[in-house]
């Protein structure tokens, strides 16, 4: 072999050797992820646990190898609850940071916001552990049958308020319901979803009062449910407000059973309120308290391990967690591309995810909550825990642990 | 009729509460025509450092309450040398935008220190309701209102018995004569501050077993206690204590006959036709002309 030739293959192989390289490189190079939501302010616990929970579910992708080799990193953003970061941020992460899909924002309105620029011109997969507003996923481009890149993981308005009603009147047997809702945004809307599932269940609120967000005191409102006959009361609020409601109902001595929507299932409830919030039940679609599986077990764990915390919002982290995980099914099925991640999570037959089992496709084309009205659950604040309640022939019942079942008073809510 | 006295009770214990809020506007506006516009994030200050001594550290609430009304009278002395007398100095309103500054400044402390979770304060005197024939109340809502009494009468007794008192009067009749005739009205004027400071403080110490510890916990009940000083007349301490137990039952009346969400704009309205009708306030006198 010549100089000449010699330097003729040392040449090729060394093109051959780099393009392998830069192949390489191609494979190693990491697919992100963004979110963007509270950090910061009033709402952060939200973001905080939305974070946390993805946090953990890409370092244990990562650890076993990535999503066909390659590695996934989460990138963050803090829109202070405000859409119009929201907004913004969004592009950002999608434009400049070529993230390939989202984890919903910590606000409704944030989420209500975004969901027209995704479906319209940013065309990226959006994942929501948090948000509830109906319209977020049953949007627009749902409507006309246009790629919907909306999905969620978490509760839905329009299913908890069919779920709360439903539950009530059809497994309790409670005809006579009455309204107690917040007069501010998120309890306006509560209010007349339950109404309208009442409606539709043939009833109307025997009572339908409401309180403001300043009300510590709610003796007027409790009184006039209680003369109206309820058998259960039905409520959407957040924590202070529940908190005002319960010790009201105990100073009153009043025993009506008391149903809150989400807002209250974490243990922010039971800390501001103590044992008035005994008995108390709360709709939503995961409860880390009482008998657990051993996926969930682990999870949890992880969760105290790293940040030495208990949940405060083990809803968002869960939901955030397993919508890790659901993008990594669709990519590793159809690739890195945007749309095809999207048209990958319509067709997931089945997917085990911290959320629940999900043993039919998690999302289609024409529903993209993952959770419906049949996955959610009703639990019981008892003795500072939020246990799940269920039902067998006999009534429904808690379970204080593996072996211990007891039994719920329909009247009272009280354990027999 | 027990559902009229139960949720008018309930609501005169909520007065309670405004009238002892409210008072501590009438307290500066009558020395110095200023107004402490945060009196509301004081009395979270209040509130929150209750919940800090008692809850956090176990300290007995009648070592807290003096504690309390220490710490705010000396917060009161040093936020009216920073952010009140310049301005009153240099004749300018801008005390009005300072005093708010300083406000939230304490609620963006409090985020800080305390967090932003709402926690609650055990009851000083338990939980457990307290029957007169069948109308329900909680000890607290009764210390409340016997505190507000208190405070009432012993603002009265300040007022007509004790030197400073007297001072203070003087000082809000002209503050140039009290000057000329001896009064070291700089003090009187300090000292209206930081006293208004303390009984913000002692609305804290009492209000925040019923609502809950947060940074959030004084801003709404200040507002509406600054409504019932305007009402009652800022120069009437005690039309003000009258009006806010009034207040208090007007606004459970009014959620309880008609419907919450209207409380807050019938209450606002007669805020301002009662400045309109007697811009002195109800229980004001007419100011007479000073030469």
């Amino acid at each position: 072999m010549s100089l000449r030739t010699y330097m003729k293959w040392l040449t090729a192989a060394v093109a051959v050797g780099s393009l392998v390289a830069i192949g390489g490189a191609h494979a190693q190079e990491p697919i992100k992820l963004g979110f963007a939501g509270a950090l910061s302010g009033p709402a952060s616990f939200v973001g905080t646990e939305i974070r946390r929970g993805a946090e953990i579910a890409v370092d244990e992708i990562n650890a076993k190898g990535g999503v066909k080799g390659r590695k996934l990193i989460l990138i963050s953003r803090d829109d202070e609850h405000n859409p119009v970061k929201t907004v913004a941020q969004y592009r950002e992460l999608i434009e400049r940071e070529k993230v390939v899909g989202m984890l919903g924002a910590s606000n409704s309105a944030s989420m209500l916001a975004v969901a027209p620029i995704v479906n319209d011109t940013l065309k990226v997969p959006v994942i929501c552990p948090a948000t509830d507003a109906t319209e977020i996923t049953e949007n627009e481009a749902m409507k006309q049958g246009r790629d919907n890149y909306l999905f969620r993981v978490g509760m839905y308005g329009t299913g908890q308020a069919n779920f709360m009603v439903d539950t009530m009147v059809k497994k309790f047997g409670h005809k006579k319901v009455g309204l107690l809702t917040w007069t501010g945004g998120w309890g306006v809307t509560g209010r007349g979803e339950l109404q309208r599932r009442l409606k539709e269940n043939g009833l109307a609120p025997v009572s339908d009062e409401t309180f403001d967000n300043n009300d510590t005191d709610m003796t007027p409102q409790i009184i006039k449910l209680k003369d109206a006959g309820a058998e259960s009361i039905l409520n959407y609020a957040l924590v202070r407000e529940n908190t005002f409601v319960v010790k009201t109902k105990e100073k009153l001595s009043n025993g009506t059973p008391y149903v809150s929507a989400w807002g209250i299932a974490g243990p922010a409830f039971w800390k501001a309120a103590g044992t008035s919030a005994e008995g108390v039940l709360t709709s939503t679609t995961v409860t880390i308290d009482g008998p657990q599986t051993p996926e969930r077990t682990a999870f949890i764990n992880e969760y105290r391990k790293r940040h030495n915390e208990e949940m405060s919002a083990a809803v968002f982290a869960v939901g955030a967690y397993d919508a890790v995980y659901l993008f990594k099914t669709a990519m590793e099925k159809n690739g890195f591309e945007p749309d095809k991640i999207r048209a990958g999570l319509e067709n997931i037959s089945e997917f085990k995810g911290l959320v629940k089992h999900f043993k039919r496709p998690v999302f289609t084309k024409d529903r993209h909550n993952a959770v419906t009205e049949e996955d959610m659950i009703m639990t019981r604040w008892t003795d500072g825990k939020l246990l799940e309640v269920k039902f067998d022939d006999k009534g429904p019942y808690v379970e204080l642990d593996a072996s211990t079942k007891k039994y719920i008073d329909k009247a009272t809510m009280k354990l027999m | 009729m027990y559902f009229f006295l139960q949720i008018a009770l309930s609501g005169i214990a909520t007065g309670a509460i405004y009238g002892l809020i409210a008072v501590g506007y009438s307290l500066t506006f009558m020395t110095t025509k200023a107004l402490n516009f945060a009196l509301g994030m004081w009395v979270m200050f209040g509130g929150m450092l209750t919940y800090s001594l008692n809850v956090q550290y176990g300290i007995h609430p009648l070592i807290v309450l003096p504690i309390v009304i220490v710490t705010l009278f000396a917060f009161g002395l040093v936020a009216e040398r920073f952010s009140v007398y310049p301005f009153l100095r240099a004749g300018s309103d801008v005390w009005v935008m300072s005093t708010l500054a300083v406000g939230f400044l304490m609620i963006d402390l409090a985020e800080i220190i305390w967090g932003r979770n709402p926690t609650p304060v055990p009851p000083f005197l338990g939980k457990n309701p307290v029957y007169i024939g069948s109308v329900s109340i909680l000890p607290q809502q009764l210390l409340i209102i016997a505190a507000a009494c208190v405070v009432f009468l012993g603002l009265d007794f300040f007022y007509r018995r004790t030197l400073l008192g007297k001072a203070f009067r003087a000082v809000a009749h002209s503050s140039d004569v009290s000057s000329l005739m001896g009064i070291n009205t700089r003090r009187v004027e300090a000292m209206s501050y930081a006293v208004a400071a303390a009984l913000a403080g002692i609305a804290g110490f009492l209000v925040v077993p019923l609502t809950l510890a947060e940074p959030q916990l004084g801003t709404v009940l200040g507002l509406k206690a600054f409504a019932i000083a305007i009402i009652a007349g800022l120069a009437a301490p005690r039309g003000i204590l009258i009006c806010g137990l009034f207040y208090g039952a007007f606004e459970g009346l009014v959620s309880g006959y008609l419907y919450t969400g209207i409380r807050d704009i019938l209450g606002f309205t007669i805020m301002i036709v009662a400045l309109y009708l007697r811009p002195e306030g109800i229980f004001g006198k007419p100011q007479e002309e000073r030469a």
